[in-house]
């Protein structure tokens, strides 16, 4: 199916409000990640938002690690 | 071998979590320990990719610069003592024309140096944000896309809807005019032109003729934009209490 239309594609086909729930901006160490809920209670590292380039150097902070929810900070 | 048995000597210390921690890392990363550096910069890195999102919030699945991340980031930038002055990566398609001139506004206002590289595109409303900084760089095989800016979604047929249209382009054309050398006459000609983009107008200017127009001041990667940004904290260290630029 083609559309000719200058709509953008979330205006036509709108995703489930559920969706925005799943990813969410916290600090881990004074650090803002931006995370998505795994199992067990725990956040998954989707995006390291910092501007510091060492953060990127930890693997403790790269996309894919993951961090207890009560480690992190507002 | 010799790997194997260094972690067998650690483990015998502390069994439990240093297996724990290495099979984490392996099952989520696909990779070991990397050595941890100095936590202390002087300079940081912004990075702004994907789309950049305005005040309706984009499907999950797109990747975005959201400014409301990146405005905070400028400020603890301008904040920081220890930060003396930022490397700004773009790779962006474009977005939102207030969230992008607001980044750039606030890129251009910042009073510590500032260098820009545009890497793979610097689309649209990227074209600011790269011009803001005091000084710009773009790879030989970036691009950036000049058009005339759009709205969608429901537009009321009047004609002051076109006149506010007008209004919103003439600020992004003032604001790159204002930042970088390129002429008012050449970056309309550049934004209004047919025949270059498949059913659209406008240009998509590759690296060096970006350079070429005045838009970017050099072409170059990485290394160039680090000593280019080095070079402007050390004039700026020189230079305290005059006048720079």
């Amino acid at each position: 199916m083609i559309l000719y239309t200058v709509m953008p594609e979330h205006l036509l086909f709108p995703v489930d409000a559920a969706e925005y729930e799943k990813k969410k901006m916290v600090y881990y160490d004074g650090i803002p990640f931006l995370v998505q809920i795994v199992e067990n209670g725990e956040y998954e590292i989707v995006q390291n938002l910092s501007t510091n380039p060492y953060h990127f150097l930890n693997a403790k902070y790269a996309p894919g690690a993951r961090f207890p929810i009560s480690a992190a900070t507002s | 071998m010799e790997k194997e048995r260094y972690f067998q000597a650690e483990t015998e210390e502390n069994a439990e979590t240093k297996t724990d921690e290495a099979t984490a890392a392996i099952t989520q990363l696909g990779q070991t320990n990397i050595p941890q550096m100095e936590p202390d910069t002087n300079i940081h890195c912004l990075t702004i990719v994907g789309q950049i999102e305005g005040h309706v919030q984009l499907p999950p699945q797109n990747k975005t610069t959201k400014y409301e991340h990146v405005i905070p980031q400028i400020v603890a930038i301008e904040q920081n003592p220890k930060i003396e002055g930022l490397l700004v990566i773009l790779n962006t398609v474009g977005g939102d024309v207030e969230a992008g001139l607001a980044i750039a506004e606030m890129l251009a206002s910042l009073s510590k140096p500032t260098v820009s590289v545009v890497l793979g595109g610097g689309h649209s409303i990227g074209v600011p944000i790269a011009v803001s900084c005091n000084y710009s760089f773009i790879t030989e095989t970036a691009t950036m896309t000049i058009h005339p800016i759009r709205l969608t979604g429901l537009v009321i047929g009047v004609p002051q809807t076109f006149e506010y249209l007008d209004k919103m382009q003439e600020r992004v054309v003032r604001f790159v005019t204002k930042h970088s050398n390129i002429s008012e006459e050449k970056f309309k000609e550049l934004m209004f032109s047919k025949g270059n983009l498949t059913r659209d107008i406008g240009t998509n200017v590759i690296g060096p003729d970006a350079v070429q127009y005045g838009l970017i001041d050099e072409v170059g990667g990485v290394s160039q934009a680090m000593a280019k940004l080095r070079q402007l904290i050390e004039m700026k260290k020189g230079g305290e209490g005059k006048m720079i630029q």
